[in-house]
């Protein structure tokens, strides 16, 4: 028996013990109705046997529905005693007390399996019609500055940065991207892009807020001015994708947020804490 | 507009829609009642098929489509090869089909359907939005229910569910 495991022999996969426990009867050529109990049992194992001598991982459910076999067969083949009678049956994955309960359940996967198949079907014959796409290229999207872009485009740039970005993240050391100080860090970003910006009066490109020059510091520098922007205290502007970011300030509008100028930033970190 | 300007009309909407047209939506935009609509839709159709042109107009999602004919595949995957993506998974049809059948269902009703734990399909699933969460069964844990999408209709090129053939379940016990 050890010796087999030198053979190579190909197994079959199978979805689950209901999809083995299929095969199985169809190999055997009966009905469901007609399977014996202890001759599919013997397979099943058996089955499962040359998976564990091929080193192969065998998943739990595999194992559940053995046990839920063996317990069937035993049942079988010892006289029930009336009194103890489906006393001690615990729910478990399969639930299954009987053999008839079983070839019903089997025959339940089998109607499945059948619809799964004609999905198949419907699928192979969808992939050989072929369906415009136009990659959005009519759908235009209009930003504040009037800049055009067309979904795909924007679809396409942001799937690029995001592939950049795991690149660059690829190669450096894991920083982990969200921690205890993130609002701290960022608070401070911003109270800094703030202090910039009123300093020279004009709009600044946004990697000059960047000093370090680090992935974790451009992340930073880039989440502090969105939520700057989302506060009306700063305007984005891009001509196009990839063009440098030029930040400027919005000029205030009192009622609006005078109160909470400049120390919001401080403010939140503090809260955090 | 007269008819055959109308017609052209249609052809020229399908021709540019990316997803299945609705027979109002196609009303709505020549101002004409929705059964004018699809008898024109129809006859396009017809001709489409009459004339053998490459282009055919299909019913999907309960709408209309443009798609190539499937005898011509051969020649576009050639041309388009990068775009042909990969078939669903032999686990990702059987949980469809039970959802498809079922709906709404639970991810447990799925699991004890198919012997196998499902969750990871079911994600898989619903990144693809094939499928989609359509609220919570009442009782103990209060599990999510999946129904499917109209990408799902589409993807299988289906009109809707009645489309699919009856599920086959032999009942020697009760069901």
């Amino acid at each position: 028996m050890v010796e087999q495991a030198e053979y190579k022999i190909k197994l079959p996969t199978f979805e689950g013990p209901f999809d083995l426990l299929f095969h199985l009867i169809k190999k055997a050529e009966v009905d469901i109705w007609q399977v014996s109990i202890a001759d599919i049992t013997e397979q099943y194992l058996a089955y499962l046997q040359s998976m564990k001598e091929l080193n192969l991982e065998i998943a739990s459910e595999f194992l559940v529905m053995a046990a839920t076999l063996l317990r069937l067969k035993s049942k079988l083949l010892l006289p029930r005693s009336p009194k103890f009678q489906e006393q001690d049956e615990e729910e478990e994955l399969f639930e299954i007390n009987t053999a008839e309960e079983l070839f019903q359940r089997l025959e339940e996967y089998r109607a499945f399996k059948k619809a799964a198949l004609h999905l198949r079907q419907k699928e192979e014959e969808q992939k050989k019609v072929f369906l415009r796409s136009t990659g959005g290229q009519k759908i235009m999207v209009f930003t504040q500055q009037e800049s055009v872009y067309t979904i795909w485009e924007g679809a396409h740039h942001l799937s690029e940065i995001m592939q950049r970005f795991a690149k660059i993240a690829a190669q450096r050391e894991y920083v982990p991207a969200f921690s205890a100080v993130e609002d701290f860090v960022i608070a401070r970003k911003a109270d800094y892009i703030y202090a910039v910006l009123r300093q020279k009066r004009r709009s600044v490109p946004m990697k000059d807020f960047v000093i370090e020059s680090s992935l974790w510091e451009v992340i930073i520098t880039f989440i502090a001015l969105l939520e700057m922007s989302r506060q009306r205290k700063v305007n984005l502007l891009q001509d196009r994708p990839f063009e440098p970011i030029l930040v400027s300030l919005i000029e205030k509008q009192p009622e609006l947020f005078q109160p909470e100028e400049g120390e919001s930033g401080e403010r939140t970190a503090k809260e955090s804490y | 507009m007269e008819k055959e300007q109308q017609k052209r009309a249609i052809e020229a909407l399908l021709f540019l829609s990316e997803e299945p047209v609705k027979t109002d939506k196609v009303a709505a935009a020549l101002s004409t009642t929705s059964v004018e609509a699809e008898k024109m839709i129809e006859e396009l159709q017809e001709e489409l098929s009459a004339q053998g042109r490459g282009l055919q107009i299909f019913e999907a999602a309960g709408g209309y489509q443009m798609g190539t004919r499937p005898d011509l595949s051969s020649f576009l995957e050639k041309a388009f090869s990068e775009e042909v993506s990969s078939n669903l998974s032999t686990a990702a049809l059987e949980v469809l089909a039970i959802v498809a059948y079922k709906q709404p269902v639970t991810r447990i009703e799925i699991e004890s359907i198919r012997g196998v734990r499902s969750q990871h399909v079911l994600d898989n699933l619903l990144k693809r939005k094939l499928i989609k969460i359509s609220g919570r069964k009442e009782g103990p844990g209060r599990p999510l229910l999946y129904v499917t999408t109209a990408d799902f209709l589409k993807y299988f090129g289906l009109k809707d569910l009645g489309e699919l053939p009856e599920l086959e379940v032999e009942n020697e016990g009760a069901e």
